[in-house]
């Protein structure tokens, strides 16, 4: 063993770190090297020192009314409402909460945007608009789907395709007659599932 | 696993002030002489108690059971400690050297157990020199040897309270042993 590394291995040792094999080795090349058990010794000295040097300060003691003090100091207890340190100790999980509650805040809030009647689907110019309510009346033939929202709708004549109506009412007449199906939409989540399908279906018409 | 600390912390928290009390006594020496060690100034080191506790205190409900207590208090401390020597004027430490001189270092005037005043004198010389030694070095040589000379932690508790790999910790231990045995040499020759 080379001196430099022995030297090392002496501190370890003074730190209680040093595995016992390794130990074996630093005795053996101790016995052998007079300058490095000199060095030990002196190591060995030291690290006695610097523990004895400052232990015996423990008699160096703070103010005696130091507790008194720091107790006066102390502002008034905080009262953390349980919620409060709930949050603080589950951040991830409150930023999961409130990004669910933004979505949610957002998508109602869309639903309820406005109160205005949305009529889509073909040949609109055969069906009769009068304030909320649309009338298709007798004998009229719609080529394709209708969807009103926030309507009412009146059917007496021919829809050729679905009839969707969200957030309103349908009436079908004994001469109505639908090809397709007839969707009522009335809830928030309907309406969601319902957005959610038409962007599923116009991918993949595309 | 509960220990004496977590269950008054637990109290304290719930509002207990006299278990905080409790906390403040178990370990205001102990961050005293800690202070005390890195600033060499007594009322500089008493502000340090103050404000460790202070700290400790707003941020109970953040000590985590799964550390150490003492870890937690100790880390305020030191930092504390470091920042108020990072911030001294160099002329300022010179003055609290001086006016330290007398009064509040009182190794010297503590009388010893059993010794004759001569090995008094020479073990109260020896810590003097290892006390100056340890005093002249940078923060952060001087803060390892304090924790593990004073306070008496582990590699291991030094690394947890400085947050910095052990590895650091034993380079920075071995130096500053290096550097006392060399100190202590040059005082006996």
């Amino acid at each position: 063993m080379e001196c430099k590394q022995a030297v090392l291995l002496m501190h370890d040792y003074l730190d209680e770190d040093l595995p016992l094999e390794q130990e074996a080795q630093l005795k053996s090349h101790l016995d052998t090297c007079p300058e490095c058990r000199a060095a030990f010794r002196r190591l060995e000295e030291t690290e006695m020192m610097l523990f004895a040097a400052n232990r015996k300060s423990e008699s160096l003691s703070v103010s005696e009314d130091m507790t008194d003090r720091i107790m006066s100091f102390l502002p008034q207890p905080k009262k953390h409402s349980p919620a409060w340190s709930w949050i603080r100790r589950h951040p991830a999980l409150t930023a999961a909460a409130a990004f669910i509650l933004i979505m949610v805040g957002t998508s109602i809030g869309f639903w309820n945007a406005d109160t205005q009647l949305v009529l889509k689907g073909n040949d609109l110019n055969r069906v009769q608009v009068e304030g909320n309510t649309v009338t298709v009346p007798e004998g009229t033939i719609i080529g394709g789907d209708l969807t009103v929202e926030r309507g009412e709708l009146r059917i007496y004549g021919d829809v050729e395709g679905n009839v969707t109506v969200i957030d309103g009412t349908s009436y079908q007449a004994s001469t109505a007659h639908v090809a397709g199906q007839v969707k009522d939409i009335n809830q928030a989540l309907d309406w969601v599932w319902y957005k959610l399908g038409n962007i599923v279906s116009e991918v993949a018409y595309k | 696993m509960d220990n004496l600390e977590t269950r008054l912390v637990k109290l304290a928290l719930k509002g207990d002030q006299r278990a905080f009390a409790e906390i403040v006594d178990l370990y205001k020496d102990r961050i005293f002489h800690l202070a005390y060690r890195m600033l060499s100034n007594r009322h500089e080191a008493e502000d340090v108690v103050q404000e460790t506790f202070l700290r400790v205190y707003r941020n109970l409900d953040r000590y985590d059971p799964g550390q150490k207590f003492s870890t937690w208090i100790y880390r305020i401390g030191t930092n504390l400690s470091i920042d108020r020597l990072r911030k001294r004027k160099p002329t300022y430490s010179l003055d609290a050297e001086i006016g330290d001189q007398d009064g509040a270092d009182g190794y010297a005037l503590i009388p010893g157990d059993n010794r004759t005043p001569e090995t008094e004198y020479m073990i109260s010389e020896t810590r003097t020199t290892i006390h100056e030694a340890i005093d002249g070095l940078p923060p952060k040589y001087k803060t390892v040897m304090i924790l593990r000379y004073l306070q008496e932690l582990s590699l291991q508790e030094i690394s947890d309270v400085l947050d910095m790999p052990v590895t650091t910790i034993k380079t920075r231990v071995h130096r500053g042993r290096e550097f006392l045995r060399k100190k202590l040499e040059s005082q006996q020759h």
